[in-house]
């Protein structure tokens, strides 16, 4: 607990407002290492209910935005824009189940890029090549793209098993790092379906 | 939930007594308008021009030594025709352009101030030179005041509206032509979220909308959900060099023909083609300039101008999470160009819902920047709304080899900031670059340019040991400010980014269109610069440990790891990223052993009474230590 800059009061260390006067407060030095769950009220977890995520998003966006400190006094506007700021971030964090992952992960200790399995690498590069063939040739990509959205689903559901059935998290950061990969393929693929 | 509750009459607080007023402005390519929130809390545009709530956005320029000398709206467009040069009409599109901009080059009567300064200069009124910004500044000028007189009170702060798809320079140019009209810009305002805000105020209604919002110089395209009073954009996309006034061109091209072309035909030309068009929006056909010209002619001349706005639309849905609109509650019109019937169809086609058009295109932007100026004024604001607006484009930064590496993606809600740390690449490099693009393409040559500056006072170290950390803030206006900072020193530099010219309608074409259809060749450059600066980087490090340790291997392994480094130095050379990627892993898999000798010898001197820690700091070379890195993982 610390002191409240304006009433003095306790207050939590990562509280966005003080309890005491609602007073918005500056977010903590060591920001990027803060529970992004927490911020939005919930405990950390692979499952999210998400309409609870928009709307606990849209209640704190009420309080905390810089359009409601419009008139306050420099400093509050600077601890307002500073925390809307985070609250940007964590919000686009949990509502994507790939980023929510891997913040759940780096609560969790695990950090660092992983090392991607050769097989994987190999399976990518070969998925690659039969996506650019397609795309040279005109065939229709629809074929692809569910294959690798299948793939993408179940990678998904492998690391939500590790994570939540308390399994290997080094593996579940493996398994999501190759989100990124299929993210990239789909985008490739998108770029074609969308004729432009 | 209501959105706002009318204020019982007698309860009503009187602005009007006030002795300052905040305003909305909508500071537009054909006509400007101000509103305000009275006691009631609903928003009205002010008559400021001739009894009309539009004030032209012209100015015309006479001689300087004479008083009243600058006319602005309704007037000053009656000496269009008659002083073509000395009138300047649509100034919106040339803020934040550069003097090399094609804009300059476009069908108009202008003369340009020669020389190559950064920023578009009309010569006016015989010897007079002013920028877009100042011309832009005598419009808000002319709305403060005519708004004080209507009023009765000082207009001292001000709302305005700029397009969503304005890019830094032109959002920065546009700030500036307020604070030139003495005006404080409490908050720069997207016009689509303006538009919806009027909308949603009015109808109380929820859901996800798109606002297709044509106007004369700039078209937007906006996707909004709107829940409980809060209206969450969830992504924008559009061209800002492309509206009604493109119309009026591709038709006045066709009026001219053979005709001569001198400042007055050209201004004669394109007013005939405006006032067809516009007449043509219930008339079948019209005579301009001697000829007749059907409204089958006119929609054929600006089909694929109108279609341009199609690709755009398609992909605001995508990013926001409604393909082909599937979703969507509803889709409202704004800006004068939507009464174009050509328009209205095309709207309908792609969104497959009748658009909404109640609240008349021209003014509402205007209202609803008023209702964002009394919220941010008030002690309490007549409605308990909250806009969360979102970059436009991505923000980023020039790395090796002329990539761009975006912080912030485009479509991110706002305020949001980003970092990224950098290393020196050069040993004992003392200054990094720091180049500030903004733009979808992957190559640095195919974004805008938005800012260069040297951060200097890096202490001289081997490469890779210097972290440089770049951090980005975007504000509620959507405006940039750039941070860098040598994090072992704390030598750190600012900027606001101040850009002097704005994004070509080259490099808005390129960032728009060929970013999807460049997507693979993008995707083939990067990957063939990411390789090359892998391959020279793991070069470096393998000739550093034979120089060190090249004792420990024998004979055949010494060529044997070479040969491996030749091949991959020649492979550098030619533009196969799959082969320079191929030989790094080789090179990386042929050297493994030797790395974990190199280790073992760390190891074993460690042992012998070198700390680890030594070893690791300075017992071996820094590109040692990398070295090991690269190969151990």
């Amino acid at each position: 607990m610390i002191a409240c800059w304006s009433c003095g009061a306790a207050r939590p260390v990562n509280a966005a407002l003080c309890p005491a006067c609602n007073k918005v407060q500056p977010p903590p030095a060591a920001f990027t290492a803060r529970d992004k769950f927490a911020f939005l009220g919930f405990d950390p977890g692979f499952d999210l209910d998400l309409p609870m995520l928009e709307e606990r998003f849209r209640q704190l966006s009420r309080k905390l935005h810089p359009d409601r400190f419009a008139r306050a006094s420099p400093q509050e506007r600077r601890f307002s824009l500073e925390q809307t700021t985070l609250l940007n971030d964590a919000y686009k964090t949990l509502r994507d189940p790939v980023r929510r992952a891997e913040h759940l992960l780096q609560l969790r200790g695990v950090t660092g890029e992983p090392k991607m399995s050769p097989a994987f690498l190999e399976e990518t590069i070969d998925d690659r090549e039969k996506l650019l063939e397609a795309k040279m040739s005109g065939a229709p990509l629809d074929e692809l793209v569910r294959a690798a959205q299948a793939k993408r689903d179940e990678a998904l559901k492998q690391v939500r098993a590790l994570v939540v059935d308390g399994g290997d998290l080094r593996q579940a950061a493996e398994i999501l790092a190759r989100m990124k990969y299929y993210a990239r393929y789909l985008d490739e693929a998108a770029g074609k379906s969308a004729e432009l | 939930m209501a959105f706002f509750e009318i204020s019982e009459p007698g309860e009503a607080r009187t602005k009007e007594a006030c002795s300052t007023a905040a305003v909305g402005i909508d500071l537009g390519t054909t006509n400007s308008l101000v509103s305000i929130v009275l006691g009631d809390g609903k928003p009205r545009a002010l008559e400021v021009d001739e009894g009309s709530p539009l004030l032209p956005s012209v100015v015309h320029y006479g001689t300087p030594s004479e008083p009243g000398s600058i006319v602005v709206g309704r007037a000053a467009r009656r000496l269009a025709a008659e002083f073509p040069r000395d009138t300047i009409v649509s100034v919106k599109r040339f803020m934040g352009r550069s003097s090399a901009d094609p804009e300059t080059r476009r069908l108009s009567p202008y003369q340009f101030a020669p020389g190559d300064s950064g920023v578009v200069r009309f010569v006016v009124g015989g010897e007079r030179v002013v920028n877009p910004v100042e011309v832009s500044a005598e419009i808000l000028r002319a709305l403060r005041s005519r708004a004080e007189e209507r009023l009765g009170i000082k207009v001292q702060q001000a709302v305005i509206t700029v397009p969503a798809y304005f890019d830094d320079a032109q959002r920065q140019a546009t700030k500036e032509a307020g604070r030139l009209a003495g005006l404080e810009v409490l908050r720069l305002l997207n016009e689509p979220t303006a538009a919806a805000l009027a909308y949603g105020l009015d109808k109380r209604s929820q859901g996800t909308f798109a606002v297709y919002d044509l106007g004369g110089g700039t078209f937007d395209i906006s996707i909004l959900k709107l829940i409980d009073g809060v209206f969450e954009v969830k992504a924008v996309g559009g061209d800002s060099a492309l509206g009604g006034d493109d119309f009026d061109r591709a038709l006045a091209e066709i009026l001219l023909g053979d005709r001569e072309r001198t400042p007055r035909s050209v201004r004669e030309a394109i007013d005939a083609a405006k006032a067809a068009k516009e007449q043509l929006t219930t008339a079948g056909s019209v005579q301009a300039l001697g000829r007749t010209v059907t409204r089958a002619e006119l929609e054929a001349t600006i089909k694929p101008l109108i279609e341009k706005t199609g690709n755009c639309c398609r992909r605001a849905l995508r990013d926001a999470g409604v393909p082909d609109g599937k979703g969507l509650d509803g889709v409202i019109l704004v800006g004068g160009s939507t009464r174009v019937p050509a328009v209205g169809r095309f709207v309908r086609e792609v969104f497959g819902l009748e658009p909404l058009a109640d609240i008349d295109p021209d003014e509402v932007v205007a209202m609803g920047a008023a209702v964002q100026a009394d919220l941010l004024t008030s002690e309490s604001p007549q409605h308990d709304v909250l806009l969360l607006d979102v970059t436009p484009l991505s923000l980023g930064l020039e790395t090796m080899g002329g990539l761009a590496e975006k912080l912030i993606l485009r479509n991110t809600t706002i305020p949001t900031s980003a970092g990224q740390e950098f290393t020196t690449f050069a040993d004992g490099q003392t200054g990094m670059d720091i180049h500030v693009v903004q733009g979808e393409r992957e190559l640095v040559a195919d974004c805008r340019s938005l800012a260069k500056f040297t951060l200097g006072g890096i202490p001289p170290l081997p490469a890779g040991l210097a972290r440089v950390k770049v951090i980005f803030q975007v504000d509620a206006d959507g405006i940039l400010s750039v941070t860098a900072r040598e994090e072992l020193t704390g030598v750190s530099q600012s900027i606001t980014v101040k850009p002097s010219h704005g994004l070509t309608d080259d490099e808005i074409e390129r960032m728009l269109l060929a970013s999807i259809e460049n997507a693979e060749a993008d995707v083939q450059a990067r990957l063939l610069i990411d390789n090359r600066v892998e391959a020279q980087r793991i070069l470096k490090a393998a000739q550093d440990q034979l120089d060190h340790n090249g004792d420990l291997l024998t004979r055949p392994e010494l060529e044997s790891i070479e040969a491996a480094m030749q091949s991959l130095r020649e492979a550098t050379q030619g533009k196969d990223h799959h082969l320079i990627h191929s030989l790094i892993e080789k090179l990386d898999h042929g050297s493994a052993d030797f790395a974990k000798r190199v280790m073992d010898r760390g190891i074993e001197r460690a042992l012998k009474g070198h700390s680890v820690g030594e070893f690791d700091q300075g017992e071996i070379s820094p590109h040692a230590q990398k070295a090991y890195s690269a190969l151990k993982d």
